[in-house]
């Protein structure tokens, strides 16, 4: 890239200020250029870094925000202290290291306080939506409790009815003998199943409602504590 | 260069160059010696001109060289005053500074 180029450029790049601040600052680099000698073009053009750069600096001050210049300075940086003297090179990688070490150790902006209020606020926000979820989210609860108190209360039932059912052949025994030992031995039967089956349902409940209970908790606190140690 | 360069110092620097020279001096001189003292680079210089241009600090006319017109800073009254504000901070605040490194710290 050539002074000229560099300079088309550039006034291209500052198509959006106002004319006076456009011609000003042309004139400006235009000056520049041309009290440098031709014999210091190079050098000049590396110095600015780019056009972009050169613009970004002049636009950054018009419009009164801050010019980022390590946006366009590492090319530059790089150049300037590899050729100058490589042991410069390291203290200066040392200091971009120290610098991104303290950077990293900077606190989150955010604290627990903050976190609850940010939560409450969403959750009022989406209050119509979270209703809805909330609603959802305790029907489907009750529907587990229900599935399996409903899995007991069938077991017990089906003792009952063989228990019931055993004494009624018992019952029987007088009239047909051979009518009442079946009915009697199908009762026992059935007694005995239906007793297997509610120890059997009530220990799944024993097992699903307190993790059931743990789950909630958990999904209720995570998003305040984070994730449980 | 370890120390930054400030905003207020760059200005206090470019208003000592530019009123150094009674007739007024160019943007291209101003950055050379700028930059015999600071470290700055050459796209730096142009903002702080402007700025200061716009306070009423410098004042700029164009003249012929070379075949060419040639703008020139010169220092206006109240950059004059701008710069003595400057210079008397700046000794305040050295002082200070030299206290430390010199002297220990003193009350």
């Amino acid at each position: 890239m050539n002074r000229v180029e560099f300079m088309a450029e550039l006034e291209r790049l500052l198509a959006d200020l106002p004319e006076d601040e456009r011609q000003a600052a042309v004139q400006y680099y235009a000056d520049y250029f041309a009290d440098a000698g031709a014999e210091n073009e190079a050098e000049v053009i590396r110095e600015l870094g780019s056009p972009e750069k050169t613009a970004e600096s002049i636009k950054a001050d018009y419009y009164g925000r801050t010019f980022d210049e390590s946006r366009f300075e590492h090319k530059d940086y790089m150049e300037k202290y590899g050729q100058q003297a490589s042991g410069q090179q390291t203290s200066g990688q040392q200091q971009a290291g120290t610098a991104g070490a303290s950077g990293e150790e900077k606190k989150p902006w955010t604290s627990r306080g903050l976190k609850i209020l940010l939560i409450v606020l969403i959750a009022i926000v989406v209050w119509p939506v979270s209703l809805g979820l909330i609603c959802a989210v305790v029907g489907i609860l009750a529907a587990v409790v229900c599935l399996f108190a409903g899995l007991v209360i069938a077991a017990v039932c089906v003792m009952i009815a063989g228990g019931v059912t055993a004494v009624t052949g018992l019952l029987m025994s007088v009239a047909y003998p051979p009518a009442a030992l079946m009915t009697t031995g199908i009762g026992l039967l059935l007694f005995v199943l239906g007793l297997i089956a509610t120890v059997g349902t009530v220990k799944l409940c024993m097992i699903v409602y307190p993790a059931m209970l743990r789950g909630f908790v958990e999904l209720c606190r995570r998003p305040i504590h984070g994730k449980a140690v | 260069m370890v120390f930054n360069t400030g905003a207020a110092l760059l200005d206090a620097i470019v208003l000592a160059v530019v009123s150094r020279e009674d007739e007024g001096t160019y943007g291209y001189r101003i950055t050379q010696d700028v930059r015999r003292v600071i470290d700055v680079s050459e796209s730096t210089l142009y903002p702080v001109l402007r700025r200061l241009q716009k306070d009423d600090c410098l004042e700029v006319y164009d003249r012929q060289f070379d075949g060419r017109n040639r703008r020139y800073y010169k220092a206006t009254s109240r950059g004059m005053a701008q710069l003595n504000l400057y210079r008397s901070e700046w000794k305040a605040y050295t002082k200070k500074i030299n206290a430390i490194f010199e002297g220990g710290v003193t009350a």
